[in-house]
């Protein structure tokens, strides 16, 4: 076995794996293994017919996704939408090294650690989900920033070579919660600032020339400001 | 089945017209029961010339022929009778008008659905026999009779138990035929009903490949490969079997006979299914060919022999070093290109690694951050408005 090209490149792994694979019955596995090919056949349709490739385990096929991380997301998330159909499938992704290996005639594979991460991945996750490693995180957040704060924390896992791996999770509500967040920090900080500002004046010149101020500023003349002190002194039962 | 002239002319009450082969255990004749007028097999075995030892053989042998003897089976062949004359302790059988498995391997390619057929008629065979408390021991092509129309009968049932000479290790005795034993038939640890379940599933794998599953110079050699050697699936070696096949088949060969297809019976369930799934196609493919008979088409070359001849590892068995074999059925002969052969942009996307995403362009590229910055911006030229204005 001698590498094809002695530089590694770098691919995100997407691994779909069945889950109890081996305790099935032939003819179950089989008629599995056909559907997650159908499934595969589908969920690559969108990608670039020179952007991947499809590697055989023995348990499920990995696809290894070249310079699109936003497309194996998309490809991970699609292919669980299989799972309607009776294919219990679990998915790991990852980001890392992958090198075209060559026997001689007729031996191609593909060997690296973006491969065997995805494969540990996919075995942390449970029926159905999708589970996702920091460094995939890391190239789908620089390949498309928004797309991993729809990303949520599903723990630091070990796997049997005692290698932990920090796990995310496509979570729909994630990006919405981080919005929300971003508002809220927004207007706080828009608060703060705005009221270092009216702070910074009342200290240089007097509370009752800015209020005085203001107040001329928005047009109130001194009566009418007058009646609107008391009134709000009466609600408030304010009394000096 | 050839005859040869006899050397002696009589067994017990049978009269030897013929010698049909000669095995590791004895002279295998051709013999008449007169009291019948029926054609007998009669299987002789030579009894050990130290007399404890001959008398332990003898009776082993008896057992076996006892145990064998009660088997009644379409798919096994009958004995009659058993006995000894001098040193020589013989089997009376039903004598078979066929051809050994073996010779017909060697003759040529069997197509899969031949295959698959022989191998369900054993698996039956052998279900039945380990029903009845039988195992077999030494499933292998020249134990397996193909017979006319079709039938298929399983030999030597329980003889392997017989030959325990033949092959002896450091950790005790082994018996069977060193390419079709099972893992646990070479470690020497004790053999059950599984272990015909893996010695044919390395005949059916044969068959389908047409190549031999574990070789060796010696029989160490083929030891250490029956017991470590993973083999491709057979669909790798030969494009026309179908992905089931590979299944059953990696089934059969499990190494940790806990894993394996428990029962004979469930195997031969599988290779029925399989084979009405090729009866399905073959169907199919005749239908084809019978409407393209008078069209012309552009052929695309099958690739499938140039592919990959290695096995594909589970999941949980994936290291760095582990080599994932192309998968046939998806064309991705361009990414491939780009990886062995990348041009220059390619060389610099697909080689760097990801940077962390600066400041700047999260909030150029992220509308949450962009109303952050913005709210930020705006409220500090308010406050600095209100603080200096």
């Amino acid at each position: 076995m001698k590498p094809a090209n002695a530089a590694a490149n770098l691919a995100s792994v997407v691994f779909l794996k069945i889950q109890e694979f081996a305790r099935r019955p032939a003819q179950e596995q089989a008629r599995l293994r056909a559907q997650l090919e159908a499934v595969v056949a589908v969920v690559t349709a969108d990608l670039r017919p020179a952007g991947w490739i499809a590697l055989d385990a023995a348990d499920g096929i990995a696809i290894a996704v070249l310079d699109d991380p936003e497309g194996a997301l998309r490809l991970a998330q699609r292919s669980l939408t299989a799972a309607a159909a009776g294919l219990p499938l679990s998915v790991g992704v990852n980001h890392g090294a992958v090198q075209i290996t060559s026997g001689g005639r007729g031996t191609d594979g593909m060997t690296g650690d973006g491969i065997a991460v995805a494969a540990s991945v996919a075995e942390f996750a449970a029926s159905t989900r999708v589970l996702i490693s920091r460094s995939f995180r890391d190239a789908l957040a620089e390949a498309s920033p928004p797309l991993d704060a729809g990303l949520s924390p599903a723990g630091v896992f070990t796997d049997a070579g005692l290698r932990t791996h920090e796990l995310f999770f496509p979570d729909k509500s994630a990006a919405g919660r981080k919005q929300r967040r971003l508002i809220a920090a927004g207007v706080a900080a828009a608060v703060v600032i705005v009221g270092t500002g009216i702070g910074a004046r009342a200290a240089s010149g007097g509370h009752q020339k800015v209020f005085d101020a203001t107040m001329g500023k928005v047009g109130m003349s001194a009566k009418q400001r007058e009646s609107w002190l008391r009134g709000l002194r009466e609600k408030v039962g304010f009394k000096p | 089945m050839t005859k040869k002239k006899p050397q002696l002319a009589q067994l017990g009450r049978y009269k030897i017209t013929g010698e049909l082969g000669r095995g590791a255990m004895g002279v295998v004749y051709k013999g008449e029961d007169p009291a019948l007028d029926r054609t007998v097999a009669l299987k002789t075995v030579i009894l050990s010339d130290d007399a404890a030892g001959k008398d332990e053989y003898k009776k082993r042998f008896f057992l076996e022929a006892k145990a064998a003897g009660r088997l009644s089976h379409p798919q096994v062949i009958t004995v009659y009778d058993f006995g000894q004359e001098g040193d020589t302790a013989y089997m009376a059988m039903e004598f078979l008008k066929g051809k050994e498995l073996r010779t017909r391997m060697q003759e040529g390619s069997i197509s899969v659905p031949e295959a698959v057929h022989i191998a369900e008629q054993v698996a039956e065979g052998l279900g039945y026999a380990h029903e009845h408390g039988v195992v077999h021991r030494d499933v292998k092509p020249s134990n397996i009779m193909l017979l006319p129309h079709d039938k298929v009968k399983i030999m030597d049932f329980g003889i392997a138990r017989m030959r325990a000479s033949d092959h002896k290790t450091s950790t005790g005795l082994v018996l069977g035929t060193p390419k079709y034993m099972s893992p646990e038939q070479v470690s020497g640890s004790p053999v059950d009903h599984r272990s015909d379940i893996f010695s044919l599933g390395v005949v059916l794998y044969e068959m389908l490949t047409h190549t031999k599953l574990f070789q060796g110079e010696d029989t160490p050699q083929i030891f250490h490969s029956v017991a470590n050697f993973q083999p491709p699936p057979p669909s790798r070696v030969n494009s026309e079997v179908p992905p089931m096949l590979d299944f059953v088949v990696e089934r059969a060969l499990k190494k940790d006979p806990s894993v394996r297809y428990q029962d004979a019976f469930e195997l031969a369930a599988d290779l029925r299914s399989a084979l009405s799934e090729l009866v399905d196609r073959e169907a199919a493919a005749a239908g084809e060919k019978q409407r393209d008979r008078d069209t012309t088409k552009t052929m695309k070359l099958d690739a499938d022999s140039l592919r990959p001849v290695f096995p594909a590892p589970t999941a949980a068995a994936i290291g760095s070093d582990t080599r994932l074999p192309m998968s046939l059925r998806f064309e991705c002969s361009n990414a491939i290109e780009r990886l062995t052969n990348p041009t220059r942009s390619d060389r610099k996307r697909l080689t760097r690694a990801p940077h962390p995403v600066g400041l700047v362009r999260r909030i150029w590229r992220e509308p949450g951050k962009r109303l952050l910055f913005l709210s930020i911006l705006a409220a500090a030229l308010v406050g600095s408005a209100i603080a200096v204005v």
